[in-house]
């Protein structure tokens, strides 16, 4: 082996050292507070305490095995967290389900067919889209209030449902469907409904996947419009809060340790987690298609 | 208000109506007879269409509508039947509060504190990690699920775990350390100086990994020979990075900037959970909210609201012209 070579080697493993070393403080910066929570959440009030100001606090307490758990117990069976989790899910379910059925169904017209006031229609929309409507949360909680559904769930529901952008999304995708598909189905006698349902849909699989990801993430983190229309939590009775408005009755319950309330957050980004691990490719081309959107 | 918005759907549907009436003139003096209308397809298309637009008219366009029309009335939530119009008054009193440096001009303050350092330490911070994570060396997609990972916890769960960590005394995580290296604790996030600050350093950290995966995709899409033909001329990393990596990416720039930007000015929970109601911490989505919600002052929020929608429509506007300019 050539000097010059040896010392371009050695140059390549030292810089590629660098930025090995770089890139682990900077996991280090992005993950402590994740660690940190998970850690904490199987630890009793006193293991934490004692664990407190030194490296232990960042490291599971594997001495009491009986109790590893216990802030998981207490925040399911104690909290109820459990419930909160279902009507997140139900909410979820719903909107997921709704969102998709309405704003494909629109996207499907506003593509294939033709009839009177459609550019009327469409003008509509791309006004919504560019017009920034950023700050109308206070209006239509008065409209809520006033249709007289602020205090049931059709209040998180139904302004859920409709959404500009994926009625836009899906007329570019059903716009690029040949025409031949509906013909072919019309031939055999099929309603256009029945052509939505059975050919349409399926032929978007993986817009819809998209959507469905992108309305998941969102009806599950929402936070402020669940606690402005439910009514909070009432002892005795099944509560409409979702998961993440649970978050702040769960804090303020008195005697609450820190472990169950990192346990809850745990609970709460699970399914996150879930749908960011097994719908990651659906993830990657929505990016793409907002930035389709410009 | 059940008749305003009777009266503003008519509206709507009238308008409808004279466009469909126009197109079925227009179609029918057309010469080449190339659109043809049917009863039955009309129907068919309103009747598929009927609830978007049902649901878009009431939950999307009505509250822009409302969102203008209250502004100029005091209305009160509890009291819809005594709304009377004010014209400027609302205004009047958010101008004289921001001179007299009430919550209005707090919230003004801190806001633009927000979007001033929030916007440029997000997106840096999110395309050094999307430049490091690109290169060709083995175990950056490792990484890059590291990076990600604060995204995927929710920004209510971001606030109650940086709380944990900043808290006061020594229970906080942060303190605990502090008082072991003999330091007295501070409480971070009620220290009128450094609280925003904090709340931007964790909306970053929070964000970023999101935007990388943008400018990740971005990067993916340059055609890897120019670099190549920038090496032979003997560019410089730096020179590569101006000359080819950012025009390669400027669209998803702009875009990132422009969702960035709009994102920063409507932030709300993180004040709102780490530190509730404060003077130094207090933004103007927040104050709306505290307004319109809390105290049911619809009027008065909703010009709060004009105001906003108005100042980050217009730097919106400014930012995709600048930016798309040269294209």
């Amino acid at each position: 082996m050539d000097k010059a070579r040896k010392i371009r080697l050695a140059k390549r493993y030292t810089s590629r050292t660098v930025v090995y070393l770089g890139a682990t403080l900077l996991a280090i910066f992005f993950i402590f507070p994740l660690v940190w929570m998970i850690v904490t959440s199987t630890k009793t009030e006193m293991q934490y305490a004692n664990d407190l100001g030194s490296f232990a606090t960042f490291l599971p307490n594997f001495s009491d095995l009986s109790t590893f758990f216990g802030n998981y117990v207490s925040v399911l069976t104690q909290y109820d967290i459990w419930k909160y989790g279902l009507n997140s899910l139900a909410y979820a379910a719903a909107v997921v389900v709704g969102n998709i059925l309405i704003n494909a169904l629109a996207g499907y017209v506003m593509a294939k067919f033709t009839f009177p006031g459609k550019g009327f229609i469409s003008f509509i929309i791309m006004f919504l889209l560019i017009v920034p409507v950023e700050t109308t949360i206070i209006p239509l909680y008065s409209i809520v209030h006033n249709l007289g559904i602020s205090g049931t769930v059709l209040a998180v529901i139904l302004p859920a449902l409709v959404s500009v952008f994926n009625i836009f999304l899906f007329q570019q995708f059903f716009t690029n469907i040949p025409k031949e598909y509906i013909e072919a189905a019309q031939l055999d006698g099929a309603s256009q409904l029945k052509i939505f349902l059975i050919v349409m849909i399926p032929l978007s699989a993986p817009i819809v996947a998209t959507v469905a990801t992108f309305a998941f993430i969102g009806v599950w983190n929402d936070y402020i419009w669940p606690t402005m229309v439910l009514p909070s939590p009432q002892p005795g009775e099944w509560p409409l809060y979702p998961i993440q408005a649970a978050l702040t009755t769960i804090q303020s319950i008195d005697g609450v340790t820190t472990g169950e309330v990192m346990a809850s957050l745990v609970v709460t980004s699970i399914p996150i987690f879930l749908v960011y691990v097994f719908a990651q490719k659906h993830i990657v081309e929505g990016i793409g298609a907002g930035g389709l959107k410009l | 208000m059940v008749g305003i918005s009777i009266a503003i759907i008519g509206a709507f549907l009238l308008l409808l109506g004279g466009f469909i009436v126009k197109d079925i003139v227009v179609a029918k003096r057309a010469a080449n007879k190339y659109v043809h209308y049917t009863v039955r397809g009309t129907v068919t298309s309103y009747l598929m269409l009927l609830p978007a637009l049902l649901l878009l008219c009431v939950f999307v366009f009505l509250p822009i509508v409302y969102s203008l029309g209250y502004a100029f009335t005091d209305y009160y939530l509890l009291r819809p039947g005594d709304m009377k119009f004010v014209g400027f008054d609302n205004f009047v009193q958010i101008f004289k509060n921001f001179s007299m440096h009430g919550n209005v001009y707090n919230a003004t303050m801190n806001t633009l504190k927000f979007v001033v350092f929030v916007v440029p330490l997000q997106i840096g911070m999110a395309l050094g990690l999307a430049l490091l994570v690109n290169k060709p060396i083995r175990g950056m997609g490792v990484y890059k699920v590291f990076y990600f990972a604060p995204v995927v916890i929710s920004l209510t769960v971001t606030s109650f775990l940086w709380v944990r960590i900043l808290g006061g005394g020594d229970t906080g995580l942060l303190n605990s350390f502090l008082v072991q290296l003999g330091m007295d604790p501070v409480s971070f996030l009620y220290d009128p100086q450094g609280s925003m600050y904090w709340i931007i350093f964790i909306s970053a950290w929070q964000g970023c990994g999101y935007q990388m995966l943008i400018f990740l995709s971005g990067l993916k899409g340059i055609d890897q020979t120019l670099y190549e033909a920038a090496e032979l001329d003997g560019a410089s990393k730096g020179r590569q990075f101006l000359a080819v990596t950012l025009p390669g990416i400027r669209s998803v720039l702009t875009f990132v900037i422009v969702t960035v930007f709009i994102g920063a000015c409507k932030i709300m929970v993180q004040p709102m959970l780490m530190t509730g109601e404060q003077s130094f911490t207090i933004t103007l989505n927040y104050l709306m909210y505290i307004e319109g919600y809390t105290y049911r002052w619809v009027g008065y929020s909703s010009a709060i609201a004009l105001l906003m929608t108005i100042v980050i429509g217009a730097i919106t506007f400014v930012q995709r012209y600048l930016l798309k300019e040269e294209d």
